[in-house]
């Protein structure tokens, strides 16, 4: 078998960061070879699929010793642009990684770039979006699709390059399960196709039957090398153990009936009642539930498919949606979608949106009407963040933004604390944290976590709230 | 979105070669704006009626609501030029006519610049550059920063959610704070998404030395070449009139 790429005795270090540097890695990637690269968060598996695209060293600065080859070309001399049509890469974040609004021309963007003819380019976008059957998505406007989908227009502008060698980095984290499964059908295509394949990932279990070389990853070396029936044969506790996640859970909490039921004992009989949660986009029901008893105090997974109306809901129960008329109650007190907003905060997937001041004191004061610093600092240390407290909070780490960002929620007097996929794209240890995070929320204030990760579920959640179809019936 | 270069493709009517709004635009400027060949009575008349294309080029994509506000604004502003304006005098016509006279210069441009953002993509833009041989250097950069307006204008809206969460408003008690708390954010995200932005473009061959193809298709068609007949009329006017066949 011939090899598609060698990478030997490489030392790495980004020029701004300590985390994700390599140290003296070794590693042959053999033609039609399918690869997962695993690990925790900063163990490299990244930078090796940089390594691969030729964004290191082409992009990314740092220093590089050691030789990368791609196809026998060296990766130092070579321009990145002309690894593209060798070399194609799909990204963590869809929202990033287009260019044009119409998907089609985002399909052809590639072969557009490398000069190839007309004719060729379209009967390319042709061939591919037969074999991926996605004619349905075709001159659509890529603001209007859903992130699996948009995740789908990446991999077929990269198939319509026909590269020989695909890195995905994190192709999941922003996925459903079945986004996930579809994406999974994609790779198996170019599987079979023949292509090499380098995916770094955290969600694990769909990858299943996939790989033929799992290499798993530890401050930047290859700790060791399994070969795929080793790797999913493996138990949850020794993968936890290496910090990696879980490839199944036991249960599948989208099988849960719909509505709210408790999964864990819960003492708090008080309830908050919500009434007429009916919303709709134009013509197209979004939310259609005329009564919900929620208990106050849980700490409430809120689940279902993509498009079940589980982030209309949430918008809805902030009041933060436009035009919505239902009303909480809470204690006896009728609450209507103003005053629901001064008592809950959303912390976003994107916490970067949400933290504005100079240091993580001020930050935790802003939404306060008072300047004493005690209560905050207290609150602080309970989050384990009191020593960053006169760090820029965009200095931070994404598990310590995330901290600050429920001490300012916490400290303004917020009962509802809604988290939207707190967890995705974290590996195993950064997941329990924010578990424990949010199961030491429990009965302090009621808490609702829109989510696909039932690890997370598993760990922390008292009650699965199941949205399908915008109801819970 | 309306935004900049993010034409809504599964929705937008009548779709014009870019090349054909652009020389709209430039007729616009030169007449509606610069009020060339005013002494000329034919050539003001026909510079109102392309006043008017922007409008009805508004309506040819669907986006009623705008046209209709435009209309009725311009409408009114250009009836109190001619009617209203005439009959003041002291302060009065000072200040209102020259309110008219601002609105009714600029508002067909400004009308037109929204249609011609909202209406073109970014690969239509790139193919009528290169049709006009813009040189690559300059049409890919331009694309680069049209593809990141939408995105940061996103970004703004999701900010905005959470300082409206956190009671973080005009008027409150970080009044002072207001720019800060939300250019700060805005920068960090904008500053990733830049990044990511770039390096995806990289992977996928932005910025090779073989000539970029385009499978945009753009050309002129019958509406064009309607548009284009009547973007004519005030240039031929105008000549006509200073050889002295109109008046």
């Amino acid at each position: 078998m011939n090899t598609a790429a060698k990478i030997q005795q490489v030392d790495f270090r980004y020029a701004n960061g300590d985390t994700g540097a390599l140290e003296g890695l070794d590693l042959e990637i053999k033609c039609g070879e399918c690869i997962l690269l695993c690990g925790s968060s900063g163990c490299g598996k990244t930078t090796v699929t940089r390594l691969l695209n030729g964004l290191i060293p082409h992009y990314y600065e740092g220093e590089l010793t050691g030789s990368v080859t791609v196809f026998d070309r060296d990766i130092r001399s070579t321009p990145i642009e002309d690894l593209a049509g060798t070399v194609g890469s799909v990204f963590q974040n869809p929202r990033s990684q287009f260019f044009c609004v119409d998907t089609t021309a985002e399909i052809a963007f590639g072969c557009e770039n490398m000069g190839m003819p007309e004719e060729e380019i379209l009967s390319r976008i042709d061939k591919t979006v037969k074999d991926m059957h996605i004619e349905k998505l075709l001159g659509r406007s890529i603001f209007n699709l859903s992130g699996g989908e948009k995740q789908k227009i990446a991999c077929a502008g990269v198939s319509a390059m026909m590269p020989e060698l695909i890195v995905l980095d994190e192709p999941t984290s922003n996925l459903d399960l079945d986004a996930i499964d579809e994406l999974r059908d994609i790779i198996s295509d170019w599987r079979s196709q023949g292509k090499t394949i380098v995916i770094a990932e955290h969600r694990l279990g769909w990858l299943k039957g996939l790989c033929d070389r799992i290499i798993f990853m530890e401050n930047g070396r290859i700790v060791r090398e399994y070969t795929g029936e080793e790797f999913f044969s493996l138990s949850t506790q020794a993968l936890n153990d290496m910090g990696l996640r879980a490839l199944h859970t036991d249960t599948n909490y989208l099988e849960t009936t719909a509505g709210c039921s408790a999964i864990k004992p819960f003492n708090n009989k008080e309830v908050i009642t919500l009434e007429d949660f009916c919303f709709s986009y134009g013509k197209q029901t979004a939310l259609n539930i005329d009564r919900l008893e929620l208990p106050s105090g849980g700490v409430i997974a809120v689940v279902g498919h993509n498009g079940a109306g589980k982030s209309t809901f949430t918008r809805c129960l902030c009041g933060l949606q436009k035009g919505f008329r239902g009303k909480v109650l809470i204690g006896g007190k009728k609450l209507r979608p103003r005053d629901m907003m001064k008592l809950s905060y959303m912390v976003m997937q994107d916490v970067n949106h949400q933290l504005f001041a100079e240091t993580v004191t001020e930050e935790v004061l802003l939404g306060t009407e008072s300047d004493d610093e005690k209560p905050a600092l207290e609150l602080l240390e309970r989050l384990n963040i009191a020593e960053y407290k006169e760090r820029h909070p965009m200095s931070l780490s994404g598990g310590q933004k995330q901290r600050t960002a429920i001490a300012s929620a916490l400290l303004a007097g917020k009962k509802l604390l809604v988290f939207d996929e707190p967890t995705s794209g974290l590996d195993f240890r950064s997941m329990e944290c924010t578990a424990e995070l949010l199961r030491s929320l429990e009965n302090d204030v009621t808490v609702l976590i829109v989510t696909h990760d039932m690890e997370l579920i598993d760990r922390c959640c008292t009650h699965v709230l199941h949205i399908e179809n915008g109801n819970i019936t | 979105m309306a935004g900049l270069f993010t034409a809504d493709v599964e929705n937008r009517g009548l779709v014009l070669d870019p090349r054909t709004k652009l020389a709209v635009m430039i007729t616009l400027v030169i007449f509606a704006l610069g009020s060339t060949g005013s002494g000329i009575t034919a050539v003001r008349w026909m510079t109102i009626v392309v006043s008017l294309l922007p409008m009805l080029l508004l309506v040819s994509a669907r986006k009623y609501r705008k046209a209709a506000i435009f209309t009725a604004v311009y409408a009114l502003m250009k009836a109190s030029e001619l009617l209203l304006v005439p009959k003041m005098t002291g302060p009065a016509l000072s200040i209102i006519g020259m309110c008219c006279m601002i609105f009714v210069r600029l508002c067909p441009g400004l009308i037109m610049g929204s249609y011609m953002l909202s209406t073109t993509t970014v690969s239509e833009f790139i193919a009528a550059m290169h049709r006009m041989h813009v040189p690559q250097q300059i049409t890919i950069p331009l694309s680069v920063m049209f593809r990141f307006f939408p995105t940061v204008l996103e970004e703004f809206s999701d900010i905005n959610t959470a300082m409206k969460m956190r009671d973080i408003r005009l008027g409150g008690r970080n009044a002072g704070k207001f720019i800060e708390y939300r250019l700060v954010p805005l920068m960090v995200c904008s500053v990733n998404i830049g990044n990511e932005l770039s390096a995806a473009a990289l992977t996928r061959g932005l910025g090779t030395k073989v000539r970029r193809t385009n499978i945009c298709r753009i050309g002129f068609h019958t509406a064009d070449i309607a548009v284009l007949l009547l973007t004519a009329a005030p240039y031929i006017l105008l000549i006509l009139g200073m050889i002295g066949v109109v008046k």
